[in-house]
């Protein structure tokens, strides 16, 4: 049995820690967090030890085999540190960390530690993606030569079903590290590195349609290191959506066809869900295990990352996303920041 | 007595049309302001970080034609403030940015403010035998002038949302969600404190099933009036709006005489997308009653943010 404590407990720790109760040989034992209504959400869910400040679990992380972490993006490296000090096995909400200073730290305190470090790169584990990569892989759509991958959202600024402002951390640049680019491009140009492996940022813009400190939108064109694919990245937090609405796609252009992930995602989604739903029932009523969170389609990655991540934990082996992947990702997004601020250095000159 | 309700329709959504119109649907109702005014507060709904082209929040280019109205019609040096309370869910510290307010004030030289900031005076109404008590910001109840700038759209709870429901948003109280479980009292309350002077609506882009181009300014001097059209611009028959009805026991307003000039309402309720039967209310709650009982059965997970 691994025993876990979940620190965060926002909307992704929630769900972090409610998908870690479904899975099988893992007990959530604690959570942290500052919100006491989020706390006594997680007691009445069965959490045995609560705490307000994450340093008190970690220096007290007797019966402790794990932590999830899913604080505001500044915490990170401070939470990350403690608890691989503590000889803790690590998940990660993306990104690592706001600078390539402090995930070079944690890539050193893993190696140090032995500790397994696993990053919430959750678009890896879509079943349209994996698909994807598989079929590249085999060479369906001959070489690689453009990968064009967008995200279109709400970013900070989605509804939750019970108003709740958004949080100031979100717009402070040395809080959040960055706008939309680091919130939904960190995934963006992370499936370009999973499709294409290592790159470098060519091309970059940054829209500031809101008058905010942070940046809303993102167009990134990468190329890749080991082959001559490029890739270009969209991302924005201008688009008002409303869920089930989900407004992402990858589309692979090979030379010798494409692939895009519209056709591998469901295409009416209250379809879907029925159809998933039934299908679940179906399974519970003749006692085969059902698959959690599939009538949600994109909502089920975060449930199978997990899965993997206790895995790889079970079996001793290598987290699928690595501390280097996570390094890298924010390699590059910091590259793509400075293109931008050399050109406005230009443009002033 | 309802009172006159001006539709004029613009041609075109550039800055001098909307101008024009402002002036013409406040020429059709005979709206002049009172020469000793000095102090103007206009109150646009922005009730989230939705721009105007989604149709939830008032367009800055209408605010910016009442502004210049107001200059032309009071004197330049006339005191105006663009103002709004925080909501549950939105901080007007980020949406006057994001919505293009912040660009308004500096080009037009007016002050945002926020009303939730101000001083609140504690105010008690009773609607429908209850009691309800609202913090009414100051400064509403002290201008010389105060214009209501609402959206045309639909919403689950009331049906509608226009004039009557954006005075709700000046409550002061950012939580303005505890009014939520009668809110239809809550409306009309709020409503029996606060008359703003004039109400212009911003209709260029109304919100039904989707956005829509209506191209539409309305004008009145009552709020109560203006909801009873646009009701039926939204293809809802007014009687049938809950909170209207409560607004007509209760003597805050009255649909006897209240009367349309300019454009007809036809015009514009045949493009607006109506919400049909899959977007009622109804439907939404038995939807997330469903994932429940889906949940209980199969033991599935919900998303924490469906669930809350």
């Amino acid at each position: 049995m691994i025993k876990i404590g979940v620190i965060g407990l926002g909307r992704m720790g929630m769900l972090h820690l409610i998908n870690s109760m479904k899975i099988e040989d893992v007990k959530v034992v604690a959570a942290v967090d500052s919100s006491k209504k989020a706390l006594k959400k997680a007691k009445l869910l069965g959490v045995d030890r609560i705490y307000e400040d994450y340093r008190d679990l970690l220096n007290n992380q007797s019966n402790v085999d794990a932590v999830i972490i899913s604080l505001p993006n500044y915490l990170h490296f401070e939470s990350i540190k403690l608890a691989l000090e503590s000889g803790l096995d690590v998940f990660i909400e993306k990104p690592l960390a706001n600078t390539v200073k402090e995930c070079r730290e944690i890539a050193k305190l893993v190696k140090k530690s032995g500790c397994k470090l696993m990053v919430g790169h959750c678009f890896r584990f879509l079943e349209a993606i994996e698909k994807m990569k598989e079929s590249l892989d085999k060479g369906t759509i001959g070489r690689l030569e453009v990968a064009t991958i967008e995200e279109v959202i709400n970013g900070p600024f989605a509804h939750p079903r019970v108003p709740a402002p958004v949080s100031d951390w979100w717009f402070d640049p040395k809080k959040s590290g960055g706008g939309a680019l680091l919130d939904i491009g960190y995934h963006m140009i992370d499936l370009f590195r999973f499709f294409a492996g290592d790159a470098e940022v060519i091309f970059s813009s940054l829209d500031y349609k809101f008058s905010l400190p942070v940046e809303d939108g993102a167009i990134v064109i990468l190329r890749s290191s080991s082959c001559s694919a490029k890739g270009i990245v969209n991302v924005g937090w201008y688009q008002q959506t409303i869920f089930p609405k989900y407004n992402f796609r990858a589309i692979l252009h090979g030379n010798a066809g494409f692939l895009s992930s519209d056709y591998l995602v469901p295409r009416n989604l209250y379809f879907h869900a029925v159809k998933e739903g039934t299908k679940n029932l179906l399974r519970r009523i003749v006692g085969k295990r059902i698959r959690y969170l599939s009538y949600t389609y994109y909502y089920e990655s975060f449930y199978r990352e997990l899965e993997h991540f206790f895995d790889c934990i079970k079996r001793d082996s290598d987290p699928p996303v690595s501390v280097e992947d996570g390094l890298k990702t924010v390699e590059l997004i910091q590259q793509a920041y400075r293109l931008v601020e050399q050109s406005c250095m230009k443009r002033e000159i | 007595m309802g009172s006159v309700v001006a539709l004029v329709r613009l041609q075109n959504s550039r800055e001098e049309e909307i101008k024009n119109s402002i002036y013409e649907a406040s020429s059709l109702i005979g709206f002049k302001p009172n020469s000793s005014v000095k102090s103007v507060v206009i109150k646009p709904n922005l009730c989230y970080y939705w721009d105007a082209d989604t149709g939830y929040t008032t367009d800055p280019k209408v605010v910016a034609g009442i502004i210049d109205c107001v200059r032309e019609m009071c004197g330049k040096d006339v005191d105006i403030k663009v103002v709004e309370a925080d909501a549950s869910a939105m901080r007007t510290k980020y949406s006057f940015p994001v919505l293009g307010y912040e660009k308004l004030a500096k080009q037009k030289k007016v002050e945002l403010f926020n009303l939730s900031g101000d001083v609140l005076i504690e105010k008690t109404v009773q609607v429908n035998n209850r009691e309800i008590t609202f913090k009414v910001p100051q400064i509403l109840l002290d201008s010389d002038l105060f214009i209501n700038v609402p959206k045309l759209k639909v919403m689950r709870a009331t049906k509608i949302t226009c004039a009557m429901k954006n005075i709700f948003g000046c409550i002061g109280t950012p939580r303005k969600v505890i009014y939520h479980p009668f809110l239809n009292e809550a409306i009309v309350g709020i409503n029996k404190i606060l008359r703003p002077h004039l109400t212009i609506v911003d209709g260029l882009v109304a919100l039904g099933r989707f956005p829509a181009k209506l191209n539409l300014i309305m004008a009145s001097a009552d709020p109560f009036s203006i909801d009873w059209i646009a009701s039926q611009i939204m293809g809802y028959k007014p009687s049938k709006i809950k909170y209207l009805k409560m607004a007509v026991n209760e003597k805050v307003g009255d649909p006897k005489g209240v009367t349309t000039c300019g454009a007809k309402i036809e015009e514009f309720a045949k493009l607006f997308p109506k919400e049909g039967l899959l977007s009622t209310g109804f439907l939404w709650s038995l939807q997330f009653q469903l994932l429940k009982t889906y949940k209980k059965m199969v033991g599935d997970i919900i998303p924490p943010v469906l669930e809350e």
